[in-house]
């Protein structure tokens, strides 16, 4: 575990509080949308879950400012590494799936599949790897439309520009 | 969108008169949207095996569930509007969801090819109940208002429509527990957490050892249940259910809508897929193209004016 | 019965048997494609076959897909399916230690185990279990939901509060969307790409798969820990360990049994259940979370128990016990087949056969899954991470899309894998979050039925606790909730008595 990850018996848990004040804000505008609900049947319930969510923020920040060594975590996950390429990643991710009603699910997986060979890549780039990667990027993607376009008979989108 | 309706519009022009009469030449996309396994399915399902026999092509059902029906609907309308992409519609859905709140799109803006077929309402109690007939359950709903307890599928549905026009038809104060589809509904019935269900005609065949049915919402009775009595006969008008029809994204090029429509008329024709939907408690429906528009019109007026009734709208 | 056995062993159904295993065991494996899915998309194939041999198919299809969802909950702490999300929580701490061959066998042999005690009830006892689905109303589910609730107590690693926080934002999250009964339009703040509510699979995907994704792109460390050469199968040490275990085994098959029946339960509701009946009882506690085989073991067995479970009310009552079981009994109405407790005495051929030919397939899921299991365990170790990260995190995007053929749902997918990654850091773990969105449906459609029934007849305390299934799931509750104080308090006096 790294020291960096600043929750240790020690000092408040602020990573928590951040999140259990953006949850009360959240339960808060959950609260306000189920006022034009006209059903009984349809705000019950998540009025009831709203209001406990909030109860129970209120309670973890509360107990953080009194007693922040009260059931602290044991785990914080994978900590360091570089957030440009998580970033990279993510954004890959959502491109592929914007451009896809326009490039079609073909084009925009290659595409992100490709960005993304290249945001995981740490070893070097030999000649082999030049080659041999994309061929087989390509024959995954293909591989992946093949199952799901014709034998699971998904209608993945074609893409307008094409169709 | 300019752009799609400059290639809707190129594509309607380069159909020329040959190319609708070898339609289909292809494998038709049939969306039902509702999940695998529900009566929107099966009904589609029926109709697969008919069409390829028919038209030497296949019809491929997938599914995009989600919102009731809303998500599929919404989406209808930027579909390709090339005669191969065809949905599933359903009333009342289609006429109630977008009156409730936005969700994305417009009754009007459906353009349904045909309505096939209809799983007509019916009052539904088990076998041992002391409701014998329909008057019995009547004068036990006078006697305890509200405490007669209906389970049915969802709000804002044929079931639930039918119970708050019933009730007012009767003059009774009945207590209506809607469920997440009909084989939630029909299993709080047999578990006895209901007194009676708002079902379908296709309740009463699928559980026809366990339930009976007091009375159907048809014009005449159905063919497979002879000793249920019609609401009618009773002295009550209401004939109702869930209709199930075709709609097309609405650039699809006219000649090939009617080209549609006579297709399924064609398949609601033959005598086999008849036998095959009234065994399981359908009825079928010919509301073909031409007649499709005057029958949404009728039908809004008779769901809106129950959907306010009910409080389903303001 | 002799005859019905040999109906199942010809060629023909030994051929659809093992092809339907293998089909469903690839198809359970991509997270996305569901049994549900696979079973769906065999349908029309066997339009053309007698009813014993269709329902042979796709119950083979079914088992393999609900064993195949172990994969990559195992390698890729993505459950392939929704029954499997128990098995991320020790199955992939297995694998990251360099135990995924283990894990992956283990599991095998539980769903076989599970997969053939399913099949004998349903073979023995179907017409009498088949009153528990008709018992189970509203308001026992309610109350089962809660009961899954107070799994969070397990899975809240050290803060109570987190995790109640958390399974508050996943009831919350499951109300998005377009009311299933009640029809209401809520929470999408006039955005189509809500209305149709927050899908259980993608939002799995999402809240699992993308933080390892996100941690797996970040630095150049090995996905799973390889200490070893490989070992083959490792089969021998996995029979002792379910050998050791057997009970564990057994009872996670009998409530998988037993859950399966309930409609609208289902695989996942099982795995949770018998996961946390598991940690409960067993002695390692501490283990569980951390890579416990009897996690894994639970979680198997129990979810393709659901798959005889789930046949007993589909066959018996003609209500689908599970959701691919709606697509089945669509398909035998499509035959001409009605169901019905007569099916057992009058049409008995076509049930016998099946049910033979379902135990077939549950055997052959044997080989067929361990070979499977180990190409797969081989691939994800050896890949470089350059083909792994993106092969990944393609199949996230075509799997999400194909659940309901959309991309609303994609990018719902990877905008809560954000979340969750983010939460994670803040020490929010992912598992309450997604059972609140399991639960959240059940038990809103429960409380809401059982209120308006209560009120309808007066007796809003007799409906939630005067029926004899409530009171005694109610119990449980408090019994769980109350254990682990118990068992403190119990060892404190022991200690006493022994400085004494």
């Amino acid at each position: 575990m790294s020291p960096e990850q600043g929750q240790g018996s020690q000092g408040i848990d602020l990573g928590g509080i951040i999140v259990a004040a953006a949850l009360i804000v959240l339960g808060i505008v959950a609260l306000w949308d189920t006022t034009n609900m006209a059903d009984a049947d349809s705000f019950v319930f998540p009025r009831m879950v709203a209001i406990s969510m909030i109860g129970f923020c209120i309670l973890f920040i509360a107990l953080q400012m009194i007693a922040p060594s009260i059931g602290t975590n044991e785990e914080a996950g994978v900590v360091g590494g570089s957030s440009l390429r998580r970033i990279g990643l993510v954004t890959a991710m959502v491109l592929a799936a914007l451009l896809m009603p326009w490039l079609g699910f073909l084009v925009s997986g290659a595409l992100s599949f490709a960005a993304i060979m290249l945001l995981a890549m740490y070893d070097q780039w030999t000649p082999f790897r030049r080659l041999v990667f994309p061929v087989v990027g390509i024959v995954i993607v293909a591989g992946f439309y093949v199952i799901f376009a014709e034998l699971l008979l998904v209608p993945l989108p074609v893409g307008s520009l094409f169709g | 969108m300019n752009k799609m309706a400059v290639a809707a519009f190129a594509l309607a022009a380069t159909f020329s008169m040959t190319s609708v009469a070898e339609y289909p030449e292809k494998s038709v996309n049939y969306v039902i949207p509702f999940g695998p396994g529900g009566e929107s399915d099966i009904t589609a399902r029926h109709q697969q095996s008919f069409f390829k026999g028919k038209f030497g092509q296949e019809l491929v059902i997938s599914y995009k569930p989600g919102g009731g029906g809303a998500v599929g609907w919404s989406q209808l309308n930027r579909m390709t509007p090339d005669g191969y992409n065809i949905m599933g519609i359903n009333l009342p859905h289609i006429i109630v969801k977008p009156q409730q709140k936005d969700v994305g799109f417009k009754t009007d803006e459906i353009v349904g090819v045909y309505i096939f077929h209809y799983t007509p309402d019916a009052i539904v109690v088990k076998n041992d109940s002391p409701f014998k007939t329909l008057q019995d359950l009547i004068d036990y709903a006078k006697a305890n208002p509200k405490k007669t307890t209906f389970s049915g599928s969802g709000k804002g549905t044929a079931n639930h429509l039918a119970q708050v026009r019933f009730d007012k038809m009767a003059g009774i104060q009945t207590t209506y527990v809607a469920f997440k589809g009909t084989g939630k509904a029909v299993t709080a019935l047999l578990g006895s957490q209901v007194k009676a269900e708002w079902g379908y005609t296709s309740v009463g065949a699928k559980h026809a050892d366990k339930v009976r049915m007091l009375a159907v919402a048809m014009d005449e009775r159905h063919p497979k249940f002879p000793e249920v009595p019609t609401f009618k006969e009773l002295g009550f008008d209401l004939v109702s259910g869930a209709y199930r029809g075709i709609a097309v994204p609405k650039d699809t090029p006219k000649a090939l809508q009617q080209k549609l429509s006579d297709m399924i008329g064609k398949i609601n024709a033959d005598p086999a897929f008849k036998a095959k939907m009234e065994n399981d408690g359908m009825a079928l429906l010919d509301i073909d193209k031409a007649a499709y528009p005057a029958f949404i019109d009728k039908m809004t007026d008779v769901y809106l004016n129950a959907a306010r009734e009910g409080g389903i709208l303001q | 019965m002799i005859e019905y056995l040999l109906q199942a062993l010809t060629p023909f159904h030994i051929a659809l048997a093992l092809g339907g295993v293998i089909a469903g065991t690839v198809i359970g494996s991509l997270p996305g494609l569901t049994a549900t899915m696979a079973v769906a998309v065999l349908v029309p194939i066997t339009f053309t076959m007698p009813p014993a041999s269709a329902l042979i198919l796709l119950g083979a299809i079914y088992t393999g897909a609900i064993y195949g969802g172990a994969y990559a909950a195992i390698l890729l702490n993505t459950p392939g399916t929704p029954s499997a999300i128990a098995t991320t929580f020790d199955g992939f701490p297995m694998a990251k230690r360099g135990d995924g061959d283990l894990a992956v066998t283990l599991a095998c042999l539980a769903s076989v185990v599970g997969g053939l005690v399913g099949a004998l009830f349903l073979l023995l006892l179907a017409p009498p279990l088949a009153d528990v689905a008709l018992a189970f109303g509203s308001v026992e589910y309610f109350w089962l939901a809660i009961f899954g609730l107070t799994l969070i107590a397990a899975l809240s690693k050290g803060n109570l509060l987190k995790g109640l926080i958390g399974a508050c934002l996943g009831l919350l999250l499951s109300t998005v969307g377009v009311a299933e009964i009640s029809a209401d339009v809520r929470f999408t703040f006039g955005s189509e790409v809500l209305l149709g509510g927050i899908d259980v699979v993608s939002a799995l995907i999402g809240l699992y798969c993308i933080p390892v994704l996100m941690d797996l792109v970040a630095t150049s460390d090995k996905h799973l820990k390889v200490t070893h050469a490989p070992r083959g199968f490792r089969l021998l040490e996995s029979l002792k360990i379910s050998w050791r275990y057997k009970f564990n085994l057994v009872r996670s098959s009998v409530i998988g049994t037993l859950v399966g029946i309930l409609p609208g339960a289902g695989g996942s509701i099982a795995g949770l259940v018998s996961y946390s009946e598991a940690r409960r009882t067993s002695k390692n506690q501490g283990e569980f979370g951390k890579g416990a085989p009897e996690g894994v073991q639970a979680t198997e067995s129990a979810n393709n128990a659901t798959v005889g479970g789930g046949f007993i009310p589909t066959l018996v009552l003609g209500i689908p016990g599970t959701p691919p079981d709606a697509v089945i009994l669509g398909a035998l109405l499509i035959q001409g087949v009605r169901t019905g407790p007569n099916l057992f005495t009058g049409e008995g051929s076509i049930v016998y056969t099946f049910i033979f030919g379902l135990i077939l397939a549950t055997l052959l899921m044997l080989p067929t899954g361990l070979l499977i299991g180990r190409y797969a365990y081989r691939t994800i170790i050896t890949v470089p991470k350059a083909m792994l990260v993106p092969t990944v995190a393609f199949m996230t995007i075509i799997g999400t899309y194909a659940i309901r053929n959309s991309i609303s749902d994609v990018i719902i997918m990877i905008v809560l894998g954000v979340f969750a990654w983010i939460l994670n850091r803040a020490g929010y773990s992912p598992s309450p979050i997604v059972l609140g969105l399991i639960l959240g449906t059940i038990a809103e459609q429960g409380f809401v039925q059982a209120w308006t029934i209560g009120s309808a007849t007066e007796d809003l305390m007799g409906m939630f606790f005067g029926r004899p299934i409530s009171i005694a799931i109610v119990l449980f509750i408090v019994f769980t909730l109350s254990y682990p104080m118990l068992k403190a308090y119990l060892v404190r006096r022991k200690e006493k008595s022994h400085v004494a």
